[in-house]
């Protein structure tokens, strides 16, 4: 199956710091990953640098078979909306617009805005009763909900997760997982997810550990 | 210096070339545009020197006034066919490369005859060999440079059918109305102003509008606003940037592609935003047309023709109530250019100027005319013109009524001084300009 991420040697430092040591990584379309390691290990770096929001030091990272580092900033600012989805801990929704609203953001800055289509999105993953509610008037697994909804509704082909279950009790999390893998297996997008929970791991089909900047260990969930 | 009066004209062709040549077929549209150019400029002054008389303005500005009613043709046109096929309003979008090279041509012959006219001394004459030799040059340089620019023109700009056309009308108007005798849009502003004057008197007349003094003294405030100088400046300005605007709207209002048949949602909403993207650029053209026209039209309402003007001097009667003016005063009344004076007594007053006509006889007139709003004369060369409605009037027809011409107030030359009955000068004054005046709804 092709590729949908190769990297061969990305590094990413800050002054003296090395928070990425060279890293080769590739993972096939469709496929699920799981990131995991201790704080500071390089988890976030590394999905900043997937998802086009940081700059890779050095090594060469391509997704879909671009290169990122050759991009200017249009042209990450182009990929980020054409190609990944992203979801945070911190939902980062917009406080003072609706559920509906915060989706149709989205599209806005993707192309234009289809109320019809983003109260589809929110009806997938179990909002149809909630649009007209604002973040604030939510709750913690819904609000990750509407997060959702709003990083699938440009139909990325790559959707990356820093911790979205770290917030969540474990019903919200089963809730929010199980969603992700309706809305994967419909759609046929990678997932890229961090986490610290084994169990949220045990989602995905492969698991890469970090320590300190390198991938220490990789283990191998479900058959790919 | 001369060569400096050129530049906007010179501009706007600059301008245009690179435009056309894009929108058409390239490289041959700029060269038979320069040519078009050059035969223009030479057309018109082969005409001059063997037929003789003065260069074409009434024709040209004839045929300014053609595609300018064309260009509301075509608007209209477009705004009516919006939207009944795709995108109707470049329907005309290929020409084949004869009607591109015609259009082209006939472009460069309009552009250069304009231009040239602008070189024309005011006082009439021809203009010599080697401004119009240099001017068909830099016109025909001008094109042909122009398609290097032209490549780095984006396609998506360039526009194509009536908004090309509204591009080349409002820069050819540019060319036309920055010469005194080819403006259309002053004149335009006059037969809009005339037509409301005359509606208005037509229909309250048929009307038979009670003399009710409330009647009268609520409604005439709203009529008075119909008599306004400004009335023909503003409807002027509709009917001038209304066609532009018509195929902006028409441009608008195009029916997008559908995007129905594409089922995901994404790539449907990115198909869609880039058909919004593509309307909102073919927007380009009609608005630096509504520039070019503004343009225009400013520089028909201020010329840059710079008018002898003299500040009116003030004068008085002698007790038997006649103004004796000095032929060789302080100034010499006979040298053919125009003096102004003015003149009141009690509230009364008039604004009048004495001068030496071609055929030597010296005529005093108001410093007004019977249609106009009395903002004055000036000379340029050999006319005087009404500040108000530009209208150039030959100093052969000074002294003589109708039009607007300068109302005459008889006048009698005894030994070396030009004498003006008071009484008379006020009464003419009043009995012309101030009808006007109240139509304004400033008197009564
Ligand atoms: N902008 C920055 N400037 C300087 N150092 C940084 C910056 N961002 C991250 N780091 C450093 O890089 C290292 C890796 O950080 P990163 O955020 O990737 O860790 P992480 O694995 O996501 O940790 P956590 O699980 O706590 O979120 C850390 O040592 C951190 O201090
Ligand atoms: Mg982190």
């Amino acid at each position: 199956m092709a590729a949908i991420i190769e990297t061969s040697g990305l590094t990413r430092s800050y002054g003296d710091i090395c928070a990425l040591k060279p890293l080769d990584l590739c993972v096939p379309e469709g496929e699920w990953l799981t990131v995991m390691g201790h704080s500071g290990s390089g988890k976030s770096t590394l999905l900043n640098l997937l998802g086009g929001l940081d700059r890779p030091t050095g090594g060469s990272i391509q997704v879909r078979g671009t290169d990122l580092a050759s991009l200017s900033e249009d042209g990450l600012a182009r990929f980020r909306r054409d190609c990944v989805g992203i979801i945070f801990q911190q939902h980062h929704l917009i406080p003072y617009l609706t559920a509906l609203e915060n989706v149709m953001m989205s599209q806005y800055f993707h192309s234009v805005p289809d109320e019809a289509e983003a109260r589809h999105a929110l009806e997938r993953v179990g909002l149809g009763h909630r649009l007209k509610n604002r973040p604030g008037e939510l709750s913690g697994g819904e609000q990750q909900r509407v997060c959702i909804a709003r990083a699938i509704i440009n139909s990325p082909r790559l959707l990356l997760g820093d911790e979205p279950t770290g917030n969540l009790d474990h019903k919200s999390t089963t809730m929010v997982m199980e969603l992700l893998r309706e809305l994967r297996d419909e759609d046929r997008f990678s997932i890229v997810m961090v986490t610290h929970n084994q169990e949220v791991a045990a989602w995905g089909d492969r698991t890469i550990h970090m320590d300190d900047g390198c991938l220490v260990r990789e283990e191998r969930i479900k058959a790919c | 210096m001369t060569a400096l009066k050129v530049i906007p004209q010179l501009l706007c062709w600059a301008v245009l070339v690179p435009v056309m040549s894009r929108s058409l077929t390239g490289m041959a549209t700029a060269v038979t545009a320069a040519a078009g150019f050059v035969v223009g400029v030479a057309g018109e002054n082969l005409l001059l020197a063997y037929v003789g008389g003065e260069l074409p303005f009434r024709p040209l500005r004839g045929v300014c006034g053609v595609i300018f009613l064309l260009l509301w043709g075509a608007s209209v046109w477009a705004l009516y066919r919006r939207g009944s096929k795709g995108s109707d309003a470049e329907a005309v979008s290929s020409p084949g490369p004869l009607a591109a090279g015609l259009a082209a041509s006939a472009t460069g012959v309009l552009a250069g005859a304009l231009t040239l006219c602008r070189l024309a001394p005011l006082d009439g004459g021809a203009v010599r060999l080697v401004p119009y030799l240099s001017l068909a040059c830099a016109g025909a340089v001008l094109a042909l440079a122009a398609t290097f620019p032209a490549r780095y023109l984006p396609e998506r700009l360039a526009p194509r059918g009536i908004p090309l056309l509204a591009l080349v009308v409002s820069a050819l108007m540019v060319m036309a109305c920055s010469v005194q005798r080819l403006d259309i849009f002053s004149p335009l502003s006059m037969e809009v102003m005339k037509f409301i004057h005359d509606f208005v008197h037509q229909f309250f007349e048929s009307m038979l509008i009670p003399d009710h003094p409330f009647f009268r003294s609520d409604v005439w405030g709203y009529i008075g606003l119909l008599f306004s100088d400004k009335v023909g400046l503003w409807g002027g300005l509709a009917l001038w940037y209304l066609p532009v605007l018509f195929i902006a709207l028409a441009l608008r209002l195009e029916r997008l592609p559908s995007v129905a048949h594409i089922r995901q949602g994404a790539a449907r909403r990115k198909l869609l935003a880039s058909f919004i993207h593509e309307r909102r650029l073919r927007l380009v053209a009609p608005l630096f047309a509504l520039v070019l026209l503004t343009g225009a039209a400013y520089q028909s309402r201020f010329p840059a023709t710079e008018y002898w003007d003299p500040k009116p001097v003030e004068v008085t009667a002698t007790p038997a109530g006649q103004i004796v003016i000095p032929k060789k005063g302080e100034m010499d009344l006979e040298d053919g250019k125009l003096h102004k004076f003015s003149y009141s007594q009690g509230g009364r007053q008039a604004r009048f100027f004495v001068m030496l006509t071609p055929a030597g006889q010296l005529v005093t007139t108001l410093d007004a005319c019977a249609i106009c709003q009395p903002e004055g004369y000036g000379q340029a060369g050999n006319a005087v013109i009404c500040y108000y409605c530009k209208t150039l009037i030959p100093l052969e027809t000074v002294g003589k009524p109708g039009g607007c011409n300068p109302v005459p107030v008889p006048c009698s030359v005894k030994g070396d001084a030009v004498v003006i009955d008071a009484m008379t000068l006020l009464n003419t004054w009043e009995s012309t300009v101030q009808v006007t005046a109240h139509g304004k709804g400033m008197g009564k």
